[in-house]
């Protein structure tokens, strides 16, 4: 006798399965009115974090006062929100939370590892919704499993997945409105940068410059999703910079010079300033001969034509992995409109954002042995992979003297607060043949485990160091300037610090359990501060610390605030 | 080294393929593998079973031959209660599938790639109640690089 089976009905989405009180799901609208008007003018509502870097300046700096240096000793957790992981996931070991959490009106939305998005409740840290793209096990990820966050406008949270999409939720529900592809995973291709909205656009950049591909930025429509512009960051033979490559083969279609960190804008110039990343090979200049444009360049790129106005190129022909992907931080000196920038070889530059021409250059690390830039800008090579199987010693190691992760400037110190990783590498030039999908580095390295040291550094625009606070292993997390004189800084081994802003003395500690590298950011909530602080060592630590790969995993957000008062 | 016929029978021989003889359980990957169908409309449909005391799925590799919408059924013929957590854009797909039951998921997944399911309770994801499914195809042509064709591995 055939005994019917049991009907088990349809599948459910996970998320219904964490109870939510009825109508909890679903979050205000308050993304509803978040126009580009308002990201402009972001810093006038400092109870909000509407952008990537709290301002499209990338200064990340909060007026809000409320925590500050008298009374920071006194703040407290006031929530955790944890995700862990579940089941087999890409680069299972080496996920990190690494994202900048964006606050609107009381709502946080969040992006995790793997294809996550939570909409939370900044008071409390209930769940409202989650979205949780599938990201394909055997995607390319050369630093972990990893992403930096959303952007919101016009009612949407807009974000990319490992795969290289990028979608639009419905920021009051988190279902999907639009989804695009942007870049080609058999070639290599992800993405895990924050997007930016300028006007009526989201603005993406490519990961997978280890993986030769090439560079590009892309534009879509907010609304609808449809592609606007697509700007190369290596030229095609014929275009402007070809000439910096090689005549014959195809060195320029695996040049590299990927944009993986969201870029600032000044809407006086109409321009974007973005940093690229690394020519391919990375460490095999041979296959490359020439300055590798528009590779390790500050690049300003006409927002609505998407085309490349200026460049400054921080390390021409590398081949130490210096990307220069690092923040553009837009500020005026003297009447002069400037942009400072940490690079990943160990200076610090400011140019005129106008026009791209140099204003200063100024080493921000102790060590620097690949070369030297004078502080006209001429740059000299000293110490490179050169000749196949001989070893070769430089710093900074190719994680650089500060890895993507930010610095801040306060307006109100004249400060940038630049987070420094002093630690030296090994590259060993090993020449391999260019297979797409395959990792194209051009050498065997090991980072040092030894003799390395960090540190929180104060600079003012001219270059001169402030002050420094000391730290035993590099710094490898962002770092937030607030208008209470504290810069927020979390260290590898877990401790969250609060610095004061005027002399780096250290002022408050908290162990969080797990190491930083990500993005805190700070907001007001019923007139009460948070500051909120992803948690969760991970991601390519074997190249900015491979001396913590042993350190346990977190994955939780943290948000303190100062004691409530009755 | 193995032929694909060797690969078969020597995981047979040594028992790998089957729970508690060479591992505990079974190991990963060693199922059958099976191909979705697709309907006129480009949605895709296919069956996973979870047969008597194998602990496995069947197929235990599911490829799809391109990225887009697929109706699952589902079949536990085990004397124990299982459950399947499978992929898909916006959340994960759960249901539980006590002894004897059919179920049924619908999911959406990007191509090319490929995604692990599994049934998460107790150890069964361990045990060999972890599948993958794999997509085929490309990425849209407006999404590829603007270059010659690269060589591949």
């Amino acid at each position: 006798m055939t005994v019917e089976y049991v009907d088990a009905g349809e599948a459910v989405d996970q998320g219904t399965l964490n109870y939510k009180t009825p109508g909890g799901d679903v979050a205000p609208p308050v993304v509803s009115n978040v126009t580009y008007e308002r990201i402009l003018n972001a810093r006038s509502e400092p109870q909000n974090w509407l952008t990537y870097y709290g301002a499209y300046n990338g200064q990340r700096y909060s007026p809000l006062d409320q925590i500050n240096t008298d009374n920071v000793k006194r703040i407290l957790p006031a929530w955790v929100f944890q995700a862990g992981t579940t089941g087999m996931i890409a680069g299972a070991s080496t996920y990190s939370f690494e994202a900048a959490p964006v606050v609107v009106d009381g709502v946080m939305f969040l992006a995790g590892w793997d294809g996550w998005v939570w909409a939370l409740d900044a008071k409390t840290g209930v769940e409202i919704w989650r979205y949780k793209h599938a990201i394909p096990y055997d995607v390319s990820l050369c630093c972990g499993n990893v992403n930096r966050g959303v952007a919101v406008a016009k009612g949407k949270v807009f974000f990319v997945t490992a795969n290289a999409h990028v979608l639009a939720l419905d920021a009051t529900t988190g279902k999907r409105v639009w989804d695009k592809t942007y870049g080609d995973v058999r070639a290599g291709e992800s993405a895990t940068v924050a997007p930016l909205i300028v006007k009526n656009m989201v603005i993406v950049g490519s990961s997978g410059g280890e993986f030769g591909v090439r560079g590009h930025l892309d534009a879509f429509d907010l609304d609808t999703g449809e592609h606007q512009w697509r700007c190369y960051t290596v030229p095609k033979p014929g275009e402007p910079g070809s000439e910096t490559w090689p005549a014959d083969g195809e060195a320029w279609a695996r040049g590299g010079a990927n944009c993986w960190i969201t870029g600032t804008f000044d809407p006086e110039t109409n321009l974007l300033y973005v940093g690229t990343g690394n020519p391919a090979p990375d460490f095999d200049g041979g296959v490359r001969e020439g300055d590798n444009l528009y590779t390790d360049s500050i690049i300003a790129v006409d927002v609505d034509a998407g085309e490349i106005r200026w460049h400054y190129q921080c390390t021409p022909h590398d081949v130490w992995d210096y990307d220069s992907i690092g923040e553009c931080i837009l500020f005026e000196s003297d009447g002069r409109k400037l942009l400072g920038h940490f690079d990943k070889n160990g200076y610090f530059f400011v140019v005129d954002r106008t026009n791209g021409s140099l204003v200063q250059i100024t080493p921000f690390v102790d060590r620097i042995t690949w070369g030297a830039i004078t502080r006209d800008g001429r740059v000299t090579p000293k110490v490179y992979p050169d000749k196949e199987g001989e070893p070769v010693h430089f710093y900074p190691g190719p994680a650089g003297a500060k890895e993507w992760t930010h610095a801040a400037y306060s307006p109100k110190t004249g400060l940038f607060y630049v987070p420094v990783q002093d630690v030296g590498a090994t590259a060993t030039r090993r020449r391999r043949e260019f297979k797409e999908s395959i990792p194209y580095w051009g050498a065997g390295v090991q980072v040092d485990i030894e003799d390395m040291t960090g540190s929180i550094s104060a600079f003012d625009a001219n270059g001169e160091e402030k002050w420094r606070w000391r730290n035993e292993l590099p710094m490898c997390a962002s770092v937030l300037a607030t208008g209470g004189d504290l810069v927020f800084a979390g260290e590898p081994s877990g401790e969250f610090n609060a610095l004061d802003a005027r002399t780096g003395e250290l002022l408050w500690q908290f162990q969080c359990g797990s190491g930083h590298h990500s993005n805190p950011t700070t907001y007001m909530v019923d007139g009460r501060q948070y500051i909120a602080v992803p948690v969760g060592w991970g991601a390519w630590a074997e190249g900015f610390l491979p001396g913590m790969l042993g350190a346990g995993h977190g994955s939780a957000l943290i948000v303190f605030a100062l004691p409530e008062t009755s | 080294m193995t032929s694909a016929q060797e690969r078969a029978d020597l995981l047979s021989k040594i028992g790998l393929d089957a729970q508690n003889k060479a591992a505990l359980g079974r190991v990963l990957g060693t199922g059958s593998i099976g191909q979705a169908t697709e309907r006129a409309d480009g949605r895709m449909e296919a069956t996973i079973r979870i047969r008597p005391d194998e602990l496995g799925w069947d197929p235990s590799i599911l490829v799809m031959p391109h990225g887009g919408d697929i109706e699952l059924e589902l079949i536990n013929d085990d004397l124990n209660t299982h459950c399947a957590l499978l992929p898909s854009n916006g959340d994960r797909k759960f249901i539980w599938l006590v002894n004897h039951s059919r179920g049924r998921a619908t999911l959406n997944l990007d191509g090319p790639g490929y995604y692990w399911f599994s049934s998460p309770t107790g150890n069964d994801e361990g045990r060999g109640l972890t599948g993958a499914i794999v997509v085929l195809g490309d990425v849209p042509p407006e999404a590829r690089l603007d270059r010659p064709d690269q060589p591949r591995p």
